[in-house]
């Protein structure tokens, strides 16, 4: 028997879940008010496209959005990164920093969205600040974990090649740490990119987080479930982004 | 501490071959021409939750290595060479005694005591090529001076047309010749190297243990060598120190006198068989 190539499975399982979900809705077994069928869904988006929602185009649903998850998740990955490896790598930055950073860490993003609003209003200030939290969070944990966790050889060869502290962190100790740092880039992305959706559900005029939330409201159903695909897609797509990064970045992990 | 010592001083006293020199537990360490002088060093850890017991790695070690010279650090695992030389390379502090390099206390790492290790310590983002000059370049060596002798370096450890490629491209042999290449680069003045053929198969080795010899011969630095394996103690060594099992000190001293480089001949030679047999011999009463 010939191998069949895994493309053509994964292929597969998509078409199934098609002729299913055409099936289900078509025949009936499902109302269009629970699961809008393929092709209802179809022309909803292609009205979206042309008419946009609520008098706003879909591209500045998604770029809005996209902005707001973008710069927080740059934001805490500017500060994240940098404190986590300074925190890894120095004894005493870690015992002043570690009280904070374990409390804050178990607690959930969306559990600041009340403070966040009554700080900084409903305007694009407080969602970024929520996002920089969110992404400042696993940027910093990761990045401390990879500095904390250089080995002991590197260090030494380091010491005994004659380099200063300060160039031991930069150019052992950084490096040492970027697998750590991109495992942080991901999750921090992933979250940023939930976070965003999440921080739209409230008090939102604009963005893919709106629009779902919005269609929900008067049972425009098939926008609901388009604006759900689309974060799936673009969280993908900025997931696949990080990981080609990855992979030409830290090219030595895992050999 | 006070529960272990008999056993200390059973293995202090236990006697070493009888053809073979006793070596004085306190002798007179550190003269002028000296380059290592580790003076009546101890070392002891502390065991990891337990109330202030601690382990005694080494006890009293006294050692004296001249210039240009290549000793080998032999004894069986545990039995604190590689505790000696860490605090050779100033990785570690002894916690008695004095470890001097040119008659002063050797109290941080640093270049003029190269190091290669066992284990892959290459930094697998660099080539080859910028792991050997990433030392000499950051203390700010000029790039026409570090430049060359990286050319040279890399065509005497045959590493030529390697520059651009990463650690984990090349064999465990060629890594260890990248790391040889990165020691000798700063051209210092001691060389550490801690069981650095361990891992390699024996005719990998036995390469290796050829072109120590043949790089000592143009750059005369002094060579600790640690080892646990008795052949490459005496092929490498104009002097070996067998290290008596834990708490680690000089049971005896054995000198090889054959000249520099040595060949794959000297391997079958009588002077050779005979060095064997009897390290073997002391060696073997101190595994357990």
């Amino acid at each position: 028997m010939k191998r069949i190539p895994p493309i053509l499975i994964s292929s597969a399982t998509i078409v199934a879940i098609f002729v299913v979900w055409f099936v289900v809705t078509n025949g009936g077994l499902v109302g269009p008010t629970y699961l809008p069928s393929p092709q209802a869904l179809f022309w909803s988006f292609m009205r979206l496209l042309t008419n946009g929602y609520q008098r706003t185009p879909l591209w500045e649903h998604i770029g809005i959005s996209l902005f707001r998850a973008l710069c927080g998740f740059l934001l805490g990955v500017a500060v994240g990164i940098p404190t986590g490896l300074v925190t890894g790598y120095n004894r005493l930055a870690d015992a002043a920093m570690s009280p904070v950073m374990a409390f804050i860490r178990p607690i959930p993003p969306i559990a600041f969205i009340p403070m966040v609003v009554l700080y900084f209003g409903l305007g694009e200030v407080g969602k970024i600040v929520l996002i920089f939290i969110t992404s400042f969070n696993y940027a910093h944990v990761n990045a401390h974990a990879g500095a904390a966790h250089v080995p002991i050889a590197y260090i030494r060869a380091a010491k005994t090649l004659g380099l200063t502290p300060g160039q031991i962190f930069r150019k052992v100790v950084f490096p040492a740490a970027l697998p750590h740092i991109f495992t942080g880039l991901k999750v921090a992305m992933a979250l940023s990119w939930a976070v965003v959706v999440a921080a739209e559900l409230v008090g939102a005029q604009k963005g893919l987080g709106f629009m779902i939330s919005d269609a929900a409201q008067v049972f425009q159903i098939p926008v609901v479930f388009i604006g759900i695909a689309l974060i799936g897609f673009i969280g993908l797509a900025l997931n696949m982004v990080l990981s080609a990064a990855e992979s030409s970045i830290v090219h030595w992990k895992g050999r | 501490m006070s529960s272990s010592l008999p056993k200390i001083a059973k293995i202090m006293y236990r006697k070493s071959a009888p053809y073979l020199a006793h070596v004085q537990s306190r002798s007179n360490v550190g003269r002028a021409e000296d380059k290592v002088v580790l003076k009546d060093v101890s070392k002891n850890y502390l065991k990891s939750g337990s109330s202030g017991d601690a382990t005694l790695a080494v006890k009293s070690l006294n050692i004296a290595i001249k210039k240009a010279e290549i000793v080998s650090i032999l004894g069986p695992t545990g039995c604190g060479k590689s505790t000696a030389m860490n605090m050779i390379a100033g990785f570690e502090l002894p916690s008695q005694g004095e470890v001097l390099l040119d008659g002063k206390p050797i109290l941080a790492p640093g270049p003029d005591r190269a190091v290669v290790f066992q284990q892959a310590s290459l930094f697998p983002w660099l080539t080859v090529f910028e792991n050997v000059v990433l030392g000499v370049k950051c203390r700010g060596v000029s790039p026409d001076t570090y430049y060359n002798r990286a050319e040279h370096l890399l065509d005497a450890v045959k590493l030529k047309g390697f520059e651009k490629h990463y650690p984990y491209q090349l064999s465990g042999g060629m890594q260890q010749r990248v790391q040889i290449a990165r020691a000798l680069i700063s051209e210092p003045e001691v060389l550490l190297m801690d069981e650095p053929f361990g891992a390699l198969d024996s005719q990998t080795r036995l390469m290796m243990q050829e072109l120590v010899l043949q790089l000592w011969v143009e750059y005369q630095p002094t060579i600790i060598f640690i080892t646990h394996d008795v052949a490459e103690a005496i092929f490498v060594s104009d002097r070996i120190l067998l290290m008596s099992s834990r708490p680690g000190k000089v049971k005896l001293a054995v000198s090889v006198d054959e000249s520099k480089p040595r060949g794959q001949e000297f391997l079958t030679s009588a002077k050779f068989v005979e060095l064997q047999a009897s390290l073997l011999t002391a060696l073997k009463q101190e595994v357990h």
